[in-house]
């Protein structure tokens, strides 16, 4: 029956009009479910205006703790990452299937990545902070939980894409398996390498900032004391390091990567 | 000192690409292989150092039947038997010296390959298989950075540095222009010859293979066809026979006969 409608529908010259009334209903029910109505955000504008004005002008009397909690933020990122891709460079090799023939144990490994990149950074964050207790601890094993499954994928994906010739060549001179992965392969996933690891690191002192709201240590900690206590002028102030923050962080692995890419190309 | 007795081998989906392959080559001798593609040619080449596993037969290297060693046997054996790839086969983001050293990778110990502590020895031969093919000078550069001719020298130096008995060339110069397929087919013939290295290497023409080589083979859907020295009189009549099987094989390809 069903079906015979959308036959019909489909084949008759109104498609485009049904399919216009189609897209305009999805609107419609995910604009509802949301409860997104302009009126209340037009009504709103003073409100955010009058919350802004209380937050300036910014209250600098914390500085000097909330800079060293963002320098606490960089710090997780910086032992995060490499903790997460520590841990996913010996485990991409299980999880290429051109080097690892053992299927139990590639699928083993690609769900242990998939579940681990699955699993939002804030939620591993809530999962360590009721295992080793608050501070910045948790929030390193949550950035590196998350790292592991999302690196372990690109690392094995890269390592898959080695060209299977070259990889021939190196076998037939008679090395062990050993020799072929650090003479054949990892020359050629080096770059690929590099890159999604600084990436990373970029992405992780982002989420870095966000994990504090669960307690998990850093500058985002300080945010969520300051507004839970609507002290607005010190979240201002918050606000303005972690954008800052971020600002540089991504402006210094995008030139670590340039040189880096560059270095290995006139090398 | 190769020996190779009924060997077969079919893929997967059964279809054969070498039936009862039967031929015996001597130490130091230098031989051809010739056939369309799709003839077996590079089957054979690769089930030689067990790239590919056959599916029944023999190849006996000095008396050894290489399909019954073990890993480790193996690994002797590949060490000793280098192969030049029609596509050169280096690892493009390393240096010319780097790529050669891998020759040696069967002889040193993993940790040292590893971290790329060679001995002095290993450097030493590298060098002497790079001066061999005249690339000594440009041992720090990138492979990306060098041209196909040169690739495929290198190729050979990493062939050398091996310090095989056999050398196998799965067609190493159809990727190379047609002045640089002379140079590297003259240099191959000469470091075989110093070395008494025997080589076997796939190619396409009749008249290369005449200038070059002693002994050519000729195969053609994945059996042996033709065995012996080519002649002024009979190299004209491979070359029409050949003609014809390539004419043969794309009509095939085509669909106009089964």
């Amino acid at each position: 029956m069903t079906s015979k409608i959308i036959k019909k529908i489909s084949g008759s010259k109104y498609k485009s009009f049904f399919i216009g009334v189609l897209i305009i209903i999805i609107y419609y029910w995910a604009v509802r479910g949301t409860n997104a109505s302009p009126n209340n955000f037009i009504n709103g504008i003073p409100f955010m205006f009058d919350f802004i004005s209380r937050m300036f002008p910014p209250d600098i009397s914390n500085l000097g703790t909330f800079l060293l909690k963002a320098v606490e933020t960089l710090q997780m990122a910086i032992v995060g990452s490499t903790l997460g891709a520590l841990v996913a460079f010996p485990l991409s090799f299980l999880a290429a299937r051109n080097i690892n023939h053992n299927k139990f144990i590639y699928h083993t490994v690609r769900t242990i990545f998939d579940m681990c990149r699955g699993i939002n950074e804030i939620v591993w964050g809530l999962i360590f902070v009721s295992m080793v207790g608050l501070g910045p601890f948790p929030g390193v094993l949550a950035l590196a939980a998350h790292v592991t499954g999302a690196l372990g994928r690109y690392f094995s994906e890269a390592i898959e894409t080695v060209n299977p010739e070259t990889v021939k060549a190196v076998i037939s001179t008679g090395a062990n398996k050993i020799q072929v992965i650090v003479r054949g392969i990892l020359p050629e996933v080096k770059p690929p390498f590099i890159n999604y690891s600084l990436y990373y690191l970029e992405n992780n002192f982002r989420a870095a900032t966000v994990l504090g709201l669960v307690g998990a240590g850093g500058i985002g900690m300080e945010l969520l004391t300051s507004m839970k206590l609507f002290r607005n002028q010190e979240v201002l102030t918050i606000l303005i390091i972690m954008v800052l923050m971020v600002v540089l962080i991504d402006r210094f692995s995008a030139y670590i990567r340039k040189k880096v890419l560059k270095l290995e190309s006139i090398k | 000192m190769i020996k190779i007795e009924n060997l077969n081998h079919a893929y997967h989906n059964g279809e054969s690409v070498l039936k009862d392959i039967n031929i015996e080559i001597k130490k130091g001798e230098r031989i051809a292989l010739i056939g369309p593609s799709g003839s077996g040619k590079t089957t054979l080449i690769n089930c030689i150092t067990r790239l590919i596993e056959p599916s029944s037969g023999r190849i006996l290297i000095d008396n050894k039947d290489i399909l019954k060693t073990n890993k480790h046997e193996l690994k002797d054996i590949r060490k000793k038997i280098a192969i030049i790839f029609q596509g050169f086969n280096l690892i493009e983001r390393e240096s010319v010296l780097k790529n050669v050293l891998n020759g040696r990778l069967g002889y040193v110990s993993t940790l040292r390959s590893c971290f790329n502590k060679f001995k002095e020895d290993d450097y030493k031969i590298a060098e002497e298989s790079l001066r061999n093919v005249g690339l000594l000078h440009k041992e720090n550069e990138r492979i990306s950075d060098l041209s196909g001719g040169q690739k495929q020298r290198v190729a050979i130096a990493r062939a050398l540095s091996q310090d095989p008995q056999i050398i196998l060339a799965d067609e190493p110069v159809s990727n190379l222009d047609p002045k640089l397929i002379r140079e590297v087919l003259s240099l191959l013939q000469k470091v075989c010859k110093e070395k008494e290295i025997t080589l076997i290497t796939s190619l396409h023409f009749v008249e290369l293979i005449k200038e070059h080589f002693p002994r050519m083979v000729g195969m053609v859907d994945g059996k042996i066809v033709f065995d012996d020295k080519l002649s002024d009189e009979n190299s004209n009549n491979f070359s029409d026979y050949y003609q014809e099987q390539l004419i043969k094989k794309r009509l095939k390809e085509l669909g106009y006969i089964n």
